[in-house]
């Protein structure tokens, strides 16, 4: 693994499709109009003949979509997460899932990550991907991770919702990190608890576990990018082996990677304390930036600090996570 | 296109309305209104324009696949014996259309996405260089309530999809009552016309004046509807005057004076 401050990169899930697609001549393109914000302007300018225009009609994109996958394509489909769930909801689930269909939905700019406000803030995408039955839900860390998630993805039978971070996207892992759809990854290793996170919380949860180490708390970091179908193999030996766990995710703590972790602790009989942090059961609002609204929804490296502090139950203040400085296209985790 | 006299396709939309009458017959109620009222525009449809193993059938409201269902044996689709199974537990002829529903491409359940999935299947021919397949999504007037259904017209359009074919069931009828008293739809070929569709208004209970719209509608380069003015209680004179035309009670006395009514019209 890489050390923050990370590097970024731009267009990563970009040209990570077109060159998927170069070798698979099944995929196909589609777009709600937000094609350079989803990174497939590379896909419209290198692939135009299979890339296809839906306009603002998320209704309309998605039950097409479903029967271009009746037809044998594989199609990605793009907007934002909020435009991507909420408002087809009903497509989703009778146009592709109920049919069992290969469409993968991207959504871009999750949870609290974009600061214009509720409207565009996906904050329970994951929770209601989740409950659809069939449906697989990821929620990937850094680059590498999105390169490596395509080809896993490409021929799952059923759907599959990605969530992507928009904008700006960190190097986390090293170039032979080993993505698996089947496997959760702990990445360090600890006895005083452990924190599994994923997405845009993965960061924060390495540098929380960094801020922890140096006042005396070991903590076990686990990476849990596929949230449905959950490793509960993995969980549930790490679970097993620490008094508290500490679950973090850019999303409502309802419904969520939270939910799906208490629910393999507890139908495996594991006897352990478990916080989650996420927005707690409340819509956030528009900010000039991001990272305020991490802070004070209680998402910050900071927050993770605090409430693992808490779980323990250890005495005095929590420590303070000291801020990284960033330079630009640099990324320091929220 | 074969050249069918007017009288073998009333013949067709008759046994068409026979068959349904008697997968409801068994239930003593059910979507009899939608196959009366659809009669002959699944009938012209099947008889003299679509060509299975060409093309794609979608019917997008669920509650019509007795439709498809009762006309499935004019072309061999289905057999006939089956149809007794309709509605029953265990049966792929379920009441309202699914992924187990034969003869048809797709039929949606949830109102108002059929065009969306007809959209998909003209795009998926135009790729693959199919130009002679044709798709063919039969709707609903109350089906025009529904936003999604207009960005599929707008969609379609837009990418010159000529190879859509809709026709449109206008029998003024859903759920709560006649269409017109809840939501004001016409001019209905009117707003296709805006939007870029070639649009054919006929009297859908005249099964030759719907063959003829639908052989316009295919030549026409453009995307194309057929609306088929119809009522959910036509071609039965036994109905009462007030049947709810979405879900009609059909008790045994009511229906064996309808087979007997249609029997009599087919010898």
């Amino acid at each position: 693994m890489r050390s923050q401050p990370y590097a970024t990169v731009l267009k990563p899930y970009g040209r990570a499709l077109v060159d998927l697609a170069k070798t698979r001549e099944d995929i196909v393109c589609l777009t709600g109009d937000l094609t350079r914000q989803c990174e497939i302007d590379l896909f419209q300018d290198e692939i135009p003949e299979r890339f296809i225009h839906a306009g603002m009609a998320e209704a309309n994109m998605m039950s097409m979509a479903g029967a271009l996958a009746r037809r044998g394509h594989i199609p990605f489909v793009h907007t934002f997460g909020v435009f991507a769930t909420r408002r087809p909801f009903d497509q989703i689930v009778n146009s592709i899932a109920y049919p069992k269909l290969p469409v993968r939905i991207v959504g871009f700019m999750p949870g609290v990550s974009s600061p214009g406000g509720p409207s565009h803030q996906a904050i329970e995408d994951v929770a209601i991907m989740r409950a659809i039955p069939g449906m697989t839900v990821i929620d990937v860390a850094d680059a590498v991770e999105i390169a490596k998630a395509l080809p896993a993805i490409v021929d799952i039978p059923g759907p599959v919702y990605l969530r992507l971070k928009r904008g700006e996207i960190p190097v986390i892992f090293d170039d032979d990190h080993e993505f698996r759809m089947d496997r959760a990854q702990v990445l360090r290793d600890g006895d005083d608890l452990a924190i599994a996170a994923n997405g845009m919380m993965l960061s924060a949860a390495l540098a929380a576990a960094d801020t922890l180490a140096a006042a005396g708390v070991s903590a076990t970091v686990v990476n849990v990018p596929v949230v449905k179908p959950i490793d509960r193999t993995t969980i549930a030996a790490v679970a097993r082996r620490v008094p508290a766990v500490l679950t973090a995710e850019n999303h409502t703590i309802v419904g969520g990677l939270g939910s799906a972790i208490c629910e393999v602790i507890a139908e495996e009989g594991i006897g352990v304390k478990v916080a989650r942090v996420g927005l707690n059961d409340t819509f956030a609002e528009g900010s000039r930036t991001a990272p305020s609204l991490f802070a004070k929804y209680g998402l910050s490296t900071q927050s993770l600090v605090d409430r693992a502090w808490a779980l323990l139950g250890r005495e005095g203040a929590a420590p303070v996570v000291e801020a990284i400085p960033v330079a630009e296209g640099e990324y320091a985790p929220v | 296109m074969t050249t069918t006299s007017p009288t073998r396709l009333d013949a067709i939309a008759d046994r068409i309305r026979l068959r349904a009458v008697r997968m409801v017959a068994a239930h003593g109620f059910g979507y009899l209104g939608q196959a009366l009222s659809s009669a002959e525009l699944v009938g012209a449809l099947f008889a003299d324009h679509y060509e299975p193993d060409r093309d794609d059938l979608v019917v997008s409201p669920g509650h019509y696949i007795i439709a498809a269902f009762a006309a499935g044996p004019e072309l061999g689709l289905i057999d006939e014996a089956e149809l007794a199974t309709y509605g029953f537990d265990g049966s792929r002829l379920e009441a309202i259309g699914t992924e187990k529903s034969p003869i048809v491409d797709l039929v949606c359940g949830s109102l108002g996405s059929g065009l969306s999935g007809a959209v998909g299947f003209a795009l998926a021919n135009r790729m693959a260089d199919k130009d002679d397949a044709r798709v063919f999504t039969l709707i609903s007037d109350g089906e025009l309530e529904e936003g999604q259904l207009w960005e599929a017209v707008l969609f379609a359009a837009h990418h010159r999809l000529g190879s859509l074919t809709v026709i449109l069931d206008a029998n003024d009828s859903q759920v709560d009552g006649p269409v017109s008293s809840i939501t004001t739809l016409e001019p209905i070929a009117a707003k296709f016309e805006a939007f870029g569709w070639a649009a054919f208004d006929v009297d859908g209970h005249n099964a030759e004046a719907v063959s003829t719209a639908l052989a316009s509608a295919i030549a026409d380069p453009r995307p194309a509807v057929v609306i088929g003015r119809t009522s959910t209680r036509h071609g039965l004179d036994v109905l009462p005057p007030d049947a709810d035309g979405h879900f009609i009670k059909l008790p045994a006395e009511l229906a064996q004076a309808a087979i007997a009514e249609l029997e009599a019209r087919l010898a």
